[in-house]
C-alpha cells in the first residue's frame, strides 16, 4: 500500500513541481509557509484540482495521469479530507454529517446513521449526535470532520492545517486528541501545515515545501538534526525535547532535567531553538541562565556565516553560533563545552 | 426627519385607503362571485408562475453564477430585462412571439392546438415573465456568495455533482431561494401590464386581482378599494410572515416588487 505522486502544475505566480510517496500506517507532513503550495499539493492529490504533469497513483490505482487523459474525480477517490475550517455543513445535525459520505455512496439511511454513530463514540461525541455544528466547540467540530472523513473508510487521509483554527489556549489539548485517533487510524495520512510542532507531534515524515519544490524529506528527527538548507534551518532545525513536566522542571526519559517557563504536569516537548543556546568553555557563573549542560561536541555544519554544533550532554542539542564565535572560541568536535538556555527562551506544549 | 417623510410617503396612501373604504359593504364585495373568481385566479396563477420561476430560474441562476461562458452579462441582461421593462412593452412582445399569429405562437397553435393569449396559460406566462428575474438574480447572488469549499468537501465525500447540489447546495441558499420565490410571487401578484397586453380581462379565465381592481375604480371606486385593501393584506402577511419565519433575520436582498 502507497500513494505515489508527481504533481506538476502552474498556477498564477505559484511553480510547483512536487514528488511524494507515502507507505501503509505512515503519516506525512507537508510542512511549509503560506504559498509554498501545501494547499494545492492537497487538492490536487483529493481530485478538486487536475494536476497538468505527472501522475498520481494509490496503490497502483491510477487515479491522475494528464499525459493519458486520466482523471478520477474526487467523488470517486478513496480518499478523506479534514479541511482546514473543518467544513460542516451547516444545515445537518453532527450524525448528518459523518453520514454524509455513506449516504452519498447510495446507502441505505438507517445503515449509514448506525455506522455513524459508532463513529461519533469511537471521536467520544456519541451524546452529540443531534447538535448541529454551531453548537460545537473548535475541537469538537474537528473530531466530527474527522469522522466524517474516516467514516467512508478511506485508503488516505488527508489533513489540511487540522489545528489552525484553533485557538492557542486549545491546541495542545485537540492535538493531542488527534494524534490519539490519527494513530487508530491504519491507512496512509498526510497533513498539511505551516507549524513545525503540529508536524512534530503528528508526523513520521516530514517534506519540507518551498517555493513550489520539496527541498527536504526525511523523518522528523533526520530533518531536524540535519536541516540541509538555511531555510529548512530556520523553519524545523529546532531541538525538540520530550519528557515529563511538573512545577516548571521537564524530566526527559534519560532522567535529564530542562527547567521551562510555563508550568503544566503531564508528558510534554520542548522546543530549544538553536538561536537560543549559548555555547561557552566555562560553565557561566553568578546569571539568570536556568539550563546549563555539559557536553561534548560532535559534527561542525557550516550553513553560510551560522555554524550548527552538535552538542552530545545529557540533552542532545544542536546549537547555533555565528563562524565568529567558533573562531574565537577555538572550538573543535571532541571539545567540552557548556551549552546554556534561558527558561523563558524555551517554549513547550503538552504532547 | 428626511426618513420620517419617506416612512409617511409610504404610510399616508394606505391610511386614505383603509380611511375611505366602505367597511359595512365589504363581506357583500368579497362573497360576490365574480371577485372571487379573480381572487382565486390572482392565487392559481402566481403561484404557478412562482412554480415555474423556480424551475427554471435556479439552472439559470446557476448558469450565470457559475458556468464562465462567453457572452455571460449579455444573457443576464436578456433574462432580467422584463424586470426593468414597463410590464406592457413585456405584454406586446409576449403577443408578437406567443400570439396565435406570433413568431412562435402559430406553431404551438398549428402543432398542438395549443394558444396561449387570452387564456389563464397566459397569464401565467405573463407572470413567469415579469416574476422570474426576481428569483434568479437573487439566487444568483447567493450563489456567488457561497463558500464554494462546502461543495468541494461534499465531492471528497463521494457526492455527485447532482447530490452535492440538492444535499449542500440548496439547503445552504435556502434563504435566498425562499426570498426570490416570495419577490417573485408577489410581483406576480401583481402582475398587471402584461397581463392584460397577453391575456386579456376576461372575467373567470384571465381577470385577475389587479385587472379586476383597476376596471372596478371606474365602475364602482366602493369595489375597488376592497379589493385593493385584500391585495394589500395578502402581500402585507406573506411579507410580515415569511420574513421572521423562514429567514430568520439572515438579511435577504429584498429590491421592490409590484407595478
Amino acid at each position: 500500500m502507497s500513494v505515489e505522486a508527481s504533481i506538476g502544475m502552474q498556477l498564477g505566480t505559484l511553480d510547483l513541481d512536487v514528488e511524494l510517496s507515502v507507505n501503509a500506517g505512515e503519516v506525512l507532513a507537508i510542512l511549509g509557509p503560506n504559498g509554498a503550495g501545501k494547499s494545492t499539493v492537497l487538492r490536487a492529490l483529493a481530485g478538486l484540482l487536475p494536476i497538468q504533469q505527472g501522475q498520481i497513483t494509490i496503490d497502483g490505482l491510477m487515479l491522475d495521469d494528464p499525459d493519458r487523459h486520466v482523471f478520477i474525480p474526487a467523488e470517486r477517490r478513496p480518499i478523506g479530507v479534514v479541511f482546514q475550517d473543518y467544513l460542516l455543513f451547516a444545515h445537518l445535525s453532527a450524525l448528518e454529517n459523518v453520514a454524509f459520505g455513506l449516504r452519498a455512496r447510495g446507502m441505505a439511511k438507517t445503515k449509514a446513521r448506525s455506522i455513524a454513530e459508532d463513529w461519533l463514540h469511537r471521536v467520544g461525541l456519541g451524546d452529540h449526535a443531534d447538535h448541529r455544528p454551531r453548537a460545537l466547540s473548535g475541537g469538537q467540530a474537528q473530531r466530527v470532520a474527522l469522522a466524517r472523513a474516516l467514516a467512508s473508510d478511506p485508503r488516505l487521509l488527508l489533513l489540511d492545517e487540522p489545528l489552525a483554527a484553533l485557538d492557542v489556549g486549545t491546541r495542545s489539548g485537540v492535538r493531542r486528541d488527534l494524534r490519539r485517533y490519527l494513530d487508530s487510524f491504519d491507512g496512509m495520512r498526510i497533513l498539511v501545515t505551516h507549524d513545525p510542532v503540529d508536524a512534530y507531534a503528528l508526523a513520521d515524515r516530514v517534506a519540507i515545501l518551498d517555493a513550489g519544490r520539496v527541498v527536504q524529506v526525511g523523518t522528523i528527527s533526520e530533518v531536524t538534526a540535519h536541516p540541509r538548507s538555511r531555510y529548512v534551518a530556520d523553519l524545523v532545525g529546532t531541538n525538540l525535547v520530550v519528557g515529563r513536566a511538573d512545577n516548571g522542571v521537564l524530566v526527559t526519559d534519560t532522567g535529564a532535567q530542562v527547567v521551562i517557563a510555563d508550568l503544566g504536569p503531564g508528558r510534554t516537548f520542548a522546543v530549544i531553538r538553536p538561536q537560543a543556546i549559548a555555547v561557552s568553555r566555562l560553565a557561566p557563573t553568578d546569571s539568570s541562565i536556568r539550563n546549563v549542560w555539559e557536553g561534548v561536541v560532535g559534527d561542525i555544519d557550516r550553513l553560510g556565516d551560522r555554524i550548527r554544533l552538535g552538542i552530545d550532554g545529557p540533552v542532545a542539542l544542536t546549537a547555533e553560533i555565528t563562524a565568529a564565535a567558533l573562531e574565537s572560541l577555538q572550538i573543535r568536535p571532541g571539545d567540552t563545552v557548556h551549552a546554556s538556555v534561558k527558561a523563558t527562551d524555551i517554549d513547550s506544549y503538552l504532547a | 426627519m428626511i426618513a420620517l417623510v419617506a416612512i409617511a410617503f409610504f404610510t399616508l396612501p394606505f391610511v386614505g385607503l383603509v380611511w375611505r373604504a366602505p367597511w359595512s359593504k365589504a363581506w357583500d364585495v368579497l362573497t360576490e362571485e365574480s371577485v372571487r373568481q379573480a381572487l382565486w385566479l390572482s392565487i392559481t396563477c402566481s403561484l404557478w408562475a412562482t412554480g415555474f420561476a423556480l424551475f427554471f430560474g435556479v439552472p439559470l441562476a446557476w448558469l450565470l453564477a457559475r458556468v464562465n461562458f462567453p457572452g455571460r452579462s449579455i444573457v443576464r441582461a436578456l433574462c432580467t430585462l422584463s424586470m426593468v421593462l414597463p410590464p406592457v412593452v413585456g405584454g406586446v412582445a409576449l403577443f408578437f412571439s406567443f400570439g396565435r399569429r406570433g413568431l412562435f405562437g402559430q406553431y404551438l397553435d398549428q402543432w398542438f392546438d395549443f394558444r396561449l393569449p387570452f387564456t389563464t396559460w397566459g397569464v401565467v406566462v405573463a407572470q413567469t415573465f415579469v416574476a422570474m428575474p426576481f428569483l434568479v438574480l437573487t439566487v444568483e447572488a447567493a450563489l456567488r456568495q457561497l463558500d464554494k469549499r462546502y461543495e468541494d468537501a461534499a465531492r471528497t465525500l463521494g457526492g455527485s455533482r447532482w447530490y452535492v447540489f440538492r444535499r449542500v447546495t440548496l439547503p445552504t441558499i435556502r434563504p435566498a431561494l425562499i426570498a426570490g420565490a416570495v419577490l417573485a410571487w408577489a410581483r406576480a401578484l401583481g402582475e398587471f401590464g402584461a397581463t392584460i397586453t397577453f391575456a386579456g380581462n376576461f372575467p373567470g379565465t384571465t381577470q385577475t386581482m389587479p385587472l379586476a381592481t383597476y376596471l372596478a375604480l371606474e365602475s364602482n371606486p366602493q369595489e375597488a378599494l376592497i379589493l385593493s385593501l385584500v391585495l394589500i393584506a395578502v402581500s402585507f402577511a406573506v411579507l410580515v410572515g415569511l420574513r421572521d419565519r423562514w429567514l430568520g433575520g439572515t438579511g435577504a436582498p429584498a429590491p421592490g416588487g409590484g407595478q
